[in-house]
């Protein structure tokens, strides 16, 4: 009996499948690598005849012109990082609010409808935001925003600069708060699940001394997770960046550098799809696979970023 | 509906001690972890200045009677207690409590060690920042004297800025416990503060213990038995959620008036 056993321990019955096991796996990760390689190659490749024409000037110019030929993606460029950065300050505080509410103060019988409504908002097709930007969310948004400020600007102060011009709704800002709706509750599912990573004893010690919630959160909580959050906005910050058909519909498509919070403007993604189709010239489509080159090593860049904050998330 | 499991009936014997020495008590408190109940019917005194042991097997109630007594519980939607809990004759289960202060005055230590990720010093002075906006010269004082009371100042004196996550397990749980009595609490809970420690840590933290009942009132949870027989004053042994027995510690090992108390402080059950 004990022979036996020791026996059948000795040769696994899957052990011939081993080999074969890990040569496929090795192989979807291969092919995973070279996916992405491939499309980097090959975006560098396309947009090789727009940056070597333009050279370091189609990183700084703003003129985009297809009639001329000519391309600078400045306006396109600065249109995604600011959009992202504003969407990023204005759903910050929120989710953090959401999660801090989730984890600190919520009953138990709305924790559930509320993680899932959540969870739903995350899901929603980005194109549904879109249209609900332009149609209902942009004209709310002109009556009631736009136009107030536009009014209570002193001439000739910087908050007059920053709140010119057309007051349609759509516009730079627009679209940031659009984004900011989109990676709310990315942002909120993250902080909430970092904050329920805090360990138990822990918050448990701090409130046995005597702490209030708020003074739990900013003391304990706060410092606990700080590192993850950050990796957490990066990774919404992502998102922000290459979000495509939302900002699209309501940022204005205006080629160029936007003057002011309210200006038309364009990012990168919406250039792209706004142009793909109509690109006649062969320097039109390489200067738009360009723009998707920088799009990507910008996106990498902060999602490498988010990922070093993430792994190093100890005390 | 699961009603809740019959509690085993046995007799019980509960040591009354005089009403003018009591800092805590509990009345008739039933504790509720959602549907299942932990506590059934517990009334038990806790004396001034004295340290009262809880002992019991592993899920007796003892934990949850002590994480009662501060309302750490609440921390935890589901979790109710019923009943009374009287410290200096108030009942801090009653609405309206403010549960900060309540746990400022009721101090508790864990089972391990759990030391704030920041300095030893800013870990002492944690809770003091809370309820006093204090000079910093009395701050130093107060933080050198919870260090001193917790027998801890001569280790960590000149190194008082270093990170309180670097102290060996036995000197974080004394670090735990100078954080609970910077604060300046009348009771201090402390639940199996000793399971994580090596003896030399665990006779040290039970040295500060003995020390520290002449400010305050100490109610601590543990499993060893030699260690409530050497430091308590009293102790409660309780069994399937009720209170079995209570009595003066020396009475109830040398002496236990009920069957339970007797198997379980001779060693042959638990």
């Amino acid at each position: 009996m004990t022979a036996a056993t020791a026996e059948r321990s000795r040769t696994p019955r899957g052990a011939g499948f081993d080999p074969a096991f890990r040569a496929l796996c090795f192989a979807s990760a291969t092919l995973l690598l070279s996916a992405l390689a491939g499309l980097l190659v090959s975006l560098l490749i396309g947009g090789w005849p727009a940056f070597s024409t333009f050279g370091f000037g189609f990183f700084t110019s703003t003129r985009w012109n297809p009639v001329t030929d000519i391309y600078g993606a400045a306006g396109p460029i600065v249109g995604t990082l600011v959009t992202s950065t504003l969407a990023l300050i204005i759903s910050l505080p929120i989710a953090f609010g959401a999660a801090v509410f989730l984890t600190e103060f919520c009953p138990s019988v709305l924790r559930r409808p509320i993680g899932i409504a959540i969870e739903l908002l995350a899901g929603i097709p980005s194109i549904v935001y879109g249209m609900w930007g332009l149609f209902v969310f942009a004209p709310l948004f002109a009556k009631y925003v736009q136009l107030p400020a536009m009014m209570a600007a002193p001439v000739g102060s910087i908050w007059e600069k920053l709140t010119t011009g057309v007051p349609n709704g759509s516009g730079l800002l627009t679209a940031s708060v659009i984004l900011a709706i989109m990676i709310l509750p990315y942002m909120a599912a993250t902080f909430r699940e970092l904050f329920l990573g805090v360990p138990a004893k822990l918050r448990e010690s701090a409130f046995g001394v005597g702490a209030t919630p708020l003074e739990v959160v900013w003391s304990m909580t706060l410092p606990y997770v700080r590192r993850s959050a950050v990796g957490a906005v990066m990774l919404g910050l992502g998102r922000a960046l290459g979000e495509t058909m939302a900002v699209t519909f309501v940022i204005g498509n205006a080629h160029g550098l936007p003057g002011s919070l309210f200006d038309s403007g364009s990012t990168i993604a919406s250039t792209i799809a706004n142009e793909f189709a109509e690109a006649s010239t062969p320097m039109h489509g390489s200067a738009l696979i360009a723009l998707g080159f920088i799009l990507f090593l910008i996106t990498f860049a902060v999602l490498a970023l988010a990922r070093s904050f993430l792994g190093k998330a100890t005390v | 509906m699961n009603a809740p499991p019959a509690p085993e009936s046995f007799e019980t014997f509960v040591q009354d001690i005089p009403a003018a020495e009591v800092k805590m008590a509990a009345r008739e408190l039933n504790f509720f972890y959602g549907k299942s109940q932990a506590l059934y019917g517990v009334s038990i005194p806790f004396a001034a200045n004295k340290v009262t042991a809880l002992i019991g097997p592993s899920g007796c109630g003892k934990s949850t009677l002590l994480r009662a007594l501060n309302r750490i519980y609440a921390l935890y939607p589901g979790q109710i207690a019923k009943g009374e809990i009287l410290l200096d004759g108030e009942n801090v289960l009653a609405r309206g409590v403010d549960l900060g202060r309540l746990r400022a005055r009721v101090g508790m230590v864990f089972q391990q060690p759990t030391p704030f990720p920041m300095s030893i010093y800013d870990n002492v002075a944690f809770g003091v920042r809370l309820y006093e906006t204090l000079p910093k010269a009395e701050l130093d004082d107060r933080v050198e004297d919870a260090l001193r009371r917790s027998a801890l100042w001569n280790e960590v004196k000149d190194k008082l800025s270093a990170s309180g996550l670097g102290l060996s397990g036995g000197q974080q749980q004394r670090l735990c416990v100078a954080r609970g009595v910077a604060v300046r609490p009348e009771v201090l809970l402390l639940d199996e503060p000793a399971s994580a420690l090596d003896p030399i840590s665990t006779a040290k933290l039970e040295e500060t213990l003995v020390e520290l009942k002449k400010d305050l009132t100490i109610v601590i949870v543990t499993h060893n038995l030699q260690q409530a027989a050497r430091i308590s004053d009293n102790a409660a042994f309780m069994y399937l959620g009720r209170l079995v027995e209570f009595a003066a510690t020396e009475r109830l090992f040398e002496n236990p008036h009920t069957a339970k108390t007797s198997e379980y402080v001779t060693g042959r059950f638990g």
